[in-house]
């Protein structure tokens, strides 16, 4: 027994003259399930139709199970290899049972009528997409997802080693689409290999074993999923900046998209002065009027430190957990220098960073214009017996304005 | 779970024999059709064939019976030829003549009677048939690009392939002088006076043509699902297609040939069992078959008595009532298909 199921040699394919993949290689072992991933015009449906023998070779070497591709005869790799793909077909109006008996289709010679095994083997794949409960419907009559596992039933009924998937969740909702990555992991838990395209990194996150990132032909990466699915190679792959989380039930790496960079449209620098996590929905707001933004002092791994650096702003950060020191409160100062305005955010004050009501003091003095918010009196933000609430009005009394709202500084 | 499968076989199965004994039936009556009116003692001559006099078996035997198996098989076989197509195509718009099958005979027909080549009563249908089968291969080839047939390039070349034919059809008639009339009446689609050496001509095709396409009808299934899914479930999709062509093709051809052409069954009849829920071609085929021959066989009857004495070409007969029919089942049900 061949241990590869598939393996793929230097695989270049060009549509009239467009190379579309260009030195393609990977192996995949046997009851794995890969995810492949890339942006539009990558060549992912290409390299899987060539898999699929939808397309003729024409530079390279496929082999499964150790045989060249090629060299399987119609029906004999019809019963290897099925294919799922994005497009549900129209106008068919076919009991669904009927549909998926299609899957038997090289199983049986001409004039052969099904005999118990295609039963079996149909029977297994209306259990396997829990689809016999519409076995005897219209296909026609069906919604999307439930077409989606009807055709996913007629792949399975093929009895395939091989399962391929052409984005088989792309036009379907949620719920559907957690239905069909829940029936694909039951089929790799029965042996079967899984090729997957998924528009949705997370996708492959979440549900494959490994992932295979496709730009312009080549294989930019290909691994495990944990070797592969990292933010800097997502940008990579994308073009787009990642927040990598940890999803909360599965454990496994979860990707945000961040917004395309925004050019700041004001052409005003804002000083935050934050902490605590106080400083996330300022932040946002500021960031959507467009104004630029740093931040300071904040203690590492403060929940508005950390967004400070995903969203890469300039930051002067503390150990944690330390009282502020000098030495930040003079980077803290050389940032805020290069900012139009200083902000103060309605935070808690303790012992540890009254430090920053210090800085904002001197630049207050320096000239800069300072602003606080009203509920930042609040004396429930104060741990520091008043002194903090002391600070504050010194501010406002040398010239810090008090705003109700922080809207009203856009009008500013 | 396959309870119901063998449901639906059974229900097929009372279905087809409803419409044998519909066909059966109506051949019995059609047998007694003559002269403007209806004898049922003619219908039932059929079976004590030694109690007629010489002229009653001849008309019964040499002239009603033949048309009426030409009839039926020229019904069913434009009808089966429509059902392949279209399921091959999955086009319902699709008719059996869109390779230029038509044209094709028509011309054949029109250079045999123009140049006054004559060696006998089958001249003009071979004629027609050469044409038609040679129109067909042109079309084909026309039709195909890097070894693929799409249906758009097929439907074109069909399209200008016809309309080029066409020209030279009127100039045919152009030139026909006293045989203009003949040529009219030919491609106006006619079964008068067609006896057994026509049924003789029909049946061989016949005889290959239908039992190969009941074979594929596996495979026009599978198209139902999009031509990829059907190559990938090991259907070899163009070679496939090129067999379904060249049988449907010479089918349809030895229909025109014999009977003219005759529009409306070939792509009425599946469209209607498809509407009346028959998507399924291997039950779709065999009553497309059965149903053409008996649509057909009921339109030639009133075509030869409706105007009695005159007959009219039936092929105006099934456009007459096959056009309107036709746009009301459009109208009724435009989701599918």
């Amino acid at each position: 027994m061949v241990k590869e199921l598939l393996s793929v040699h230097h695989l270049t394919f060009a549509y009239s003259g467009d190379c579309v993949l260009q030195g393609v290689d990977f192996t995949l072992h046997r009851g794995t399930f890969l995810g492949i991933v890339g942006p539009n015009g990558s060549g992912k449906t290409t390299l899987l139709h060539l898999l699929a023998r939808l397309l003729p070779l024409q530079e390279g070497i496929i082999c499964f199970e150790g045989k060249e591709i090629w060299r399987y005869s119609h029906t004999e790799w019809a019963k290897k290899v099925a294919i799922v793909f994005q497009e549900i077909p129209t106008r068919v109006s076919l009991p669904c049972q009927e549909v998926i008996a299609m899957g038997r289709f090289p199983y049986l010679r001409r004039f052969a009528r099904e005999g118990e095994e295609d039963e079996r083997a149909v029977q297994w794949a209306m259990e396997m997409t829990e689809t016999w409960q519409f076995a005897e419907r219209d296909f026609g009559e069906l919604s999307g997802g439930e077409k989606q596992r009807v055709m996913i039933a007629r792949a399975l009924a093929q009895k395939p080693t091989l399962l391929l998937l052409d984005e088989p969740t792309s036009h379907l909702d949620v719920l559907h689409q957690l239905e069909v990555m829940q029936i694909l992991r039951a089929l790799q838990r029965e042996g079967i290999t899984i090729i997957g395209i998924f528009h949705d990194p997370n996708v492959v996150a979440q549900w494959c074993q490994y992932a295979l990132f496709l730009k312009g032909g080549r294989v930019l990466r290909f691994g495990t999923t944990e070797e592969v699915m990292r933010k800097e190679y997502l940008a990579e792959l994308l073009e787009v900046e990642f927040i990598e989380h940890t999803h909360p039930l599965s454990l496994r790496p979860f990707f945000t998209p961040l917004e395309l960079r925004k050019r700041p449209s004001r052409g005003i620098t804002v000083h935050l002065i934050c902490g605590g996590g106080r400083g996330i929905p300022f932040v946002r707001k500021f960031l959507e009027a467009g104004f630029s933004l740093s931040v300071g002092i904040v203690n590492r791994f403060d929940s508005d430190e950390e967004l400070a650096i995903q969203l890469r702003l300039p930051v002067v950060s503390e150990k944690p957990f330390s009282p502020f020191s000098e030495e930040s409160l003079h980077h803290a100062l050389h940032l805020a220098r290069k900012a139009q305005w200083v902000f103060i955010v309605p935070t808690y004050w303790g012992r540890g960073n009254l430090l920053n009501l210090e800085l904002a003091r001197l630049l207050l003095l320096e000239g800069k214009r300072v602003f606080l918010l009203r509920e930042g009196f609040d004396p429930r933000f104060d741990y520091t017996g008043g002194e903090a609430r002391k600070k504050l009005a010194e501010l406002a009394h040398h010239g810090a304005q008090v705003l109700e709202r922080v809207e009203e500084l856009w009008e500013k | 779970m396959y309870m119901s499968h063998r449901r639906k076989n059974r229900q097929f199965l009372r279905l087809l024999g409803l419409v044998v004994g519909g066909l059966l039936g109506s051949i019995v009556f059609a047998q007694g059709v003559g002269g403007g009116g209806y004898s049922w003692h003619d219908s039932f001559a059929l079976f004590s064939p030694s109690t007629l006099s010489t002229i009653d078996r001849t008309i019964l035997f040499h002239i009603r019976l033949p048309r009426i198996i030409i009839a039926v098989l020229v019904g069913g076989g434009l009808a089966l030829g429509g059902a392949a197509l279209q399921g091959m195509f999955h086009n319902p718009l699709v008719d059996p003549y869109v390779l230029g099958v038509s044209s094709g005979a028509a011309l054949g027909a029109v250079v045999a009677m123009v140049s006054g080549i004559y060696f006998g009563l089958f001249t003009i249908p071979l004629f027609a048939f050469s044409g038609a089968v040679c129109t067909a291969f042109v079309v084909f080839r026309l039709g195909m690009v890097a070894k693929r047939i799409p249906l758009e390039t097929l439907l074109l070349a069909g399209v200008a392939m016809g309309m080029f034919l066409s020209a030279f059809i009127s100039l045919g008639m152009f030139l026909a002088g006293e045989d203009l009339h003949q040529i009219v009446f030919w491609t106006m689609g006619g079964l008068w006076g067609r006896g057994w050496m026509e049924v003789r001509m029909v049946v061989f095709p016949f005889l290959i043509g239908v039992p190969l396409l009941f074979s594929f009808t596996r495979e026009l299934n599978a198209f139902l699902l999009g031509e990829k899914v059907a190559q990938s479930l090991g259907v070899d999709v163009e070679k496939v297609k090129k067999w379904l062509l060249l049988f449907v093709s010479l089918l349809v051809a030895s229909c025109v040939a014999v009977s003219g052409v005759i529009g409306f069954v070939g792509l009425v009849v599946p469209h209607l069992l498809r509407l009346l829920g028959c998507e399924d071609h291997r039950f779709l085929l065999p009553l497309s078959f059965l149903v053409g021959g008996v649509v057909l066989l009921w339109a030639d009857t009133l075509a030869r008595t409706i105007l009695n004495p005159v007959e009219l070409p039936v092929g105006i007969v099934t456009s007459i009532i096959g056009a309107p029919f036709f746009i009301y089942l459009l109208r009724r049900k435009k989701r599918e298909w």
